[in-house]
């Protein structure tokens, strides 16, 4: 057989590569370019503004993995996402099933209230929580008064104790529709003939959803699972709008974190583009190591 | 049968309300027309371009915004130009400022970051000299008050960089009271400087009175430096003299250069803000919410006392004129003389003209104007104590009444100028550029003895005062390194006299 040469393979395919070829400028500016300078920047020490930029080698990732405030966001990032990814997936799930049943009249209803908050801008919503949850005349509060549940206000965003919680409970809330989406597109890849021969064999209730509709929305799940835990690492915009990462850093995450040392603080000193790109780094190597795994996790199980 | 007549409400007239209320909302409360032909604006010294165009102008916003609101329009009309006006936070001006710098699309007027060393400015060509742009300037400078104007601090190799229109003749940590909550707790703050005690006292009273509906006291305490403005300010008042302004100056005891973030005024006052939270005087949530939030609900009737700045008047008298309050000096201990407060030289809210903008024509005749006393009359007229004219004749000249009236006059008893170590050795400006806040920084740490997620106030402040030590004798070495002439002695003032200015005659001295 006639093997064509690499050259000639390329130009037989060149209106491919044409097309590809805007995409792949696009995401050499706004993807490949910024981490390739988010890497070199973190061998600097830059406030990120001046023309003075000095080479200082691994000391900005020294630094911050010795920095206790580095490895406490750090770990409070996953308590956010080991707190909400379950949450989600299991009542988007639950949610799934309800509004799955097209003998449920109401349906289209409940999934546009259960998703009108995943299209609301997150920054009004990180807002108007916080007058929601405010200990003075906040509807939480006055809810909790009234019905006697306490007998004074709770300071949700302001308790070290309640802050995290009452974000992530905020966070699950408002992206729940999404995943709920999610698994609605799962479900409805189920053949209706599957329900069917599962009535006749006598597989119904909890028993047809665990042993015939979960293990074939299983390969779902994972990417489920996937997308939601990179998707709660990711959650800046509510977190400053909502608390800024207090009090006393009792909410800060990891980005809450970079975004502090990349930028003049309140404090009033200059800021730390190396050192915030550093830990932007270090934060973005885990992520992609817990997405890896959850890539190989997902393959093993497609294997099964 | 007669028909119900329907109410019909079309996209096309929702989205024309929408609209309307949108414009409204960006347009301020207060809508510039109303105000045409207030000013008499003089024609310029000199022949201004022709060409027009489009200037851009940042600023820290607050009463600046609503007087800059008033001008601009009937400004640019006068010179053909339009003006594109945003009055942000400083939080956002600490973040958008450095960015635009760095895109270069910063406005063509503009503020510094907070801490941010002008020095850096300069030498790094962020900025342009106002030199050219303001006809006969070394004139217009002789108006202003003597040390406004500073080689190292608004003036660089020579030239003017920085222009200064405020007077940094202010506190942010005054006693704001409702008079009728007072009155009722038996207290009347006109009547002489309250102690702790006193204040405890009231807001226990306050809050007893307001059975739940409202409290004594109350602090934007997410946003972290009010916490630190508190107990740096009552610390002073206290005896703890140093300095304000920046991390080089601010909690510096310059008569041995050491901080006394330790000092037991700073102690005693953080105490303070944890006895009037243990006893339930605090309004509830105060930890979630920020100063002007905080602020917004003193007119509602939500307490009783906010530690705030003369900024709070004008707000206040725009958003709430019928509420009555009251404005006096910040306590003192219990059994205390109150001692002076410290302002380093130079003025305030300093406007730098952007390296890259053609509009510096007319921003220098437009601050020129500002400059002049009729200028700095308006601006008193409008602004008041938020940000008092830089120039005093003015401020007399302008009529103020009131609670602007009553600020200014405390201001003026209460504040002294201090040594500046930037003024006495540029150099400096090196460290204040290479200087960074140990984390966590005195606020946070206030802030988080408040939150108890801290725990023993002395030890925290022993700690905080040793990392901030440590943390400028780092910076100063590494200004060191780089060949700043600079020592931690650059800090000592041995000739200052903590009851009087300390002016170019002692920096001669040194």
């Amino acid at each position: 057989m006639n093997k064509k040469s690499l050259s000639k393979q390329i130009y037989d395919a060149r209106w491919c590569y044409v097309f590809v070829l805007p995409c792949l400028i696009l995401t050499g500016m706004f993807v490949i370019y910024p981490i390739g300078m988010s890497w070199y920047f973190s061998l600097l020490d830059w406030s990120g503004f001046t023309k003075e930029a000095k080479f200082i080698g691994l000391q900005n990732y020294y630094e911050a993995v010795n920095d206790e405030f580095f490895w406490d966001a750090f770990i409070r990032s996953f308590i956010f996402m080991f707190g909400t990814v379950p949450v989600k997936i299991v009542l988007g799930f639950i949610i799934a099933v309800f509004l799955n049943n097209q003998v449920l009249k109401l349906a289209p209803f409940f999934r546009t209230v259960i998703f009108m908050p995943v299209v609301t801008a997150i920054a009004i919503i990180g807002i108007v929580m916080t007058f929601v949850f405010s200990p003075f005349n906040g509807p939480a509060n006055k809810f909790l008064m009234s019905t006697n549940l306490t007998s004074a206000p709770i300071d949700f965003l302001g308790n070290p104790d309640t802050v995290l919680p009452t974000v992530m409970g905020v966070y699950v809330w408002k992206w729940l529709g999404i995943t709920m989406m999610y698994w609605l597109a799962a479900l409805q890849t189920v053949p209706q003939d599957v329900y069917d021969a599962a009535k006749i064999d006598g597989a119904e209730g909890y028993r047809l959803w665990i042993h015939i509709i979960l293990p074939i929305v299983l390969p779902f799940a994972i990417v489920i699972i996937l997308v939601e835990a990179v998707g709660a690492l990711n959650v800046f915009p509510l977190i400053e709008t909502m608390t800024a990462g207090g009090p006393f850093f009792s909410s800060e995450v990891m980005e809450i974190y970079i975004f502090r040392t990349a930028f003049v603080t309140d404090s009033g000193t200059m800021p730390r583009l190396g050192y915030a790109c550093a830990a932007g780094v270090f934060w973005g190597v885990a992520v992609l190591f817990i997405t890896v795994l959850q890539g190989l996790w997902m393959r093993r199980t497609r294997r099964i | 049968m007669k028909k119900k007549k329907e109410l019909k409400i079309s996209r096309r007239t929702v989205m024309k309300g929408a609209l309307a209320a949108g414009a409204m909302m960006s347009a301020g409360s207060i809508p510039s027309k109303l105000f045409a032909g207030e000013f008499n604006i003089p024609d310029p010294l000199k022949p201004l371009p022709t060409t027009g165009g489009n200037m851009r102008w940042i600023d820290s916003g607050d009463m600046k915004g609503v007087f800059w609101k008033k001008l601009f329009p009937e400004y640019a009309a006068s010179r053909g130009i339009t003006i594109e006006y945003d009055g942000l936070p400083w939080k956002e001006i600490n973040k958008i400022v450095p960015i635009a710098i760095r895109n270069g699309t910063v406005h063509d007027v503009f503020q510094l970051p907070l801490g941010m060393d002008p020095g850096v400015a300069v030498s790094e060509g962020w900025v342009q000299p106002w030199d050219d742009y303001i006809e006969n300037l070394d004139e217009w400078l002789a108006n202003f008050p003597a040390g406004v104007y500073l080689p190292g601090v608004n003036q660089f190799n020579g030239k003017t960089y920085g222009l200064c229109l405020t007077a940094n003749k202010r506190t942010g940590t005054c006693l704001l009271y409702s008079e009728k909550y007072m009155s009722e707790a038996g207290y009347d703050p006109q009547a002489g400087r309250m102690t702790y005690s006193e204040i405890r006292d009231a807001a226990k009273k306050i809050t007893k009175r307001g059975n739940g509906q409202y409290y004594g006291w109350i602090i934007g305490g997410n946003q972290v430096n009010r916490w630190e403005d508190v107990v740096h300010t009552f610390g002073q008042v206290a005896g703890a003299h140093g300095g304000r302004g920046g991390f080089t100056n601010r909690h510096i005891n310059f008569q041995n250069g050491k901080f006394q973030i330790a000092s037991d005024q700073y102690m005693e006052a953080v105490e303070l803000l944890l006895q009037l939270k243990s006893d339930g005087s605090a309004f509830p949530g105060v930890m979630s919410m920020n100063a002007p939030q905080a602020r917004a609900l003193m007119p509602q009737g939500a307490a009783g006392m906010i530690f705030q700045g003369p900024w709070c008047i004008g707000v206040w008298g725009r958003d709430a004129p019928e509420w009555k309050y009251g404005i006096a000096s910040e306590p003192v201990p219990d059994g205390k003389k109150a001692q002076p407060l410290y302002i380093a030289e130079g003025g305030s809210n300093t406007l730098w003209l952007s390296a890259n903008s053609t509009m510096g024509p007319f921003a220098g005749d437009l601050i020129r104007f500002m400059g002049t006393e009729q200028g700095q009359i308006y601006w008193a007229q409008t602004v008041g104590a938020a940000d008092p004219a830089v120039n005093p004749e003015a401020v007399a000249k302008a009529g103020l009444t009131g609670p602007s009236a009553q600020a200014l006059a405390m201001f003026a008893e209460n504040l002294l100028v201090g040594p500046n170590p930037i003024v006495r050795n540029k150099d400096v400006g090196v460290v204040a550029a290479k200087s960074r806040v140990p984390d966590p920084s005195l606020a946070l740490v206030i802030q988080g003895l408040y939150t108890g997620q801290l725990k023993g106030v002395e030890a925290q402040l022993k700690d905080c005062n040793q990392r901030y030590e440590d943390a400028l004798d780092q910076a100063v070495e590494e200004a060191r390194a780089d060949g700043a002439n600079v020592t931690r002695d650059d800090w000592v003032f041995p000739n200052w006299d903590i009851n009087s200015n300390y002016g170019a005659s002692k920096y001669s001295e040194l």
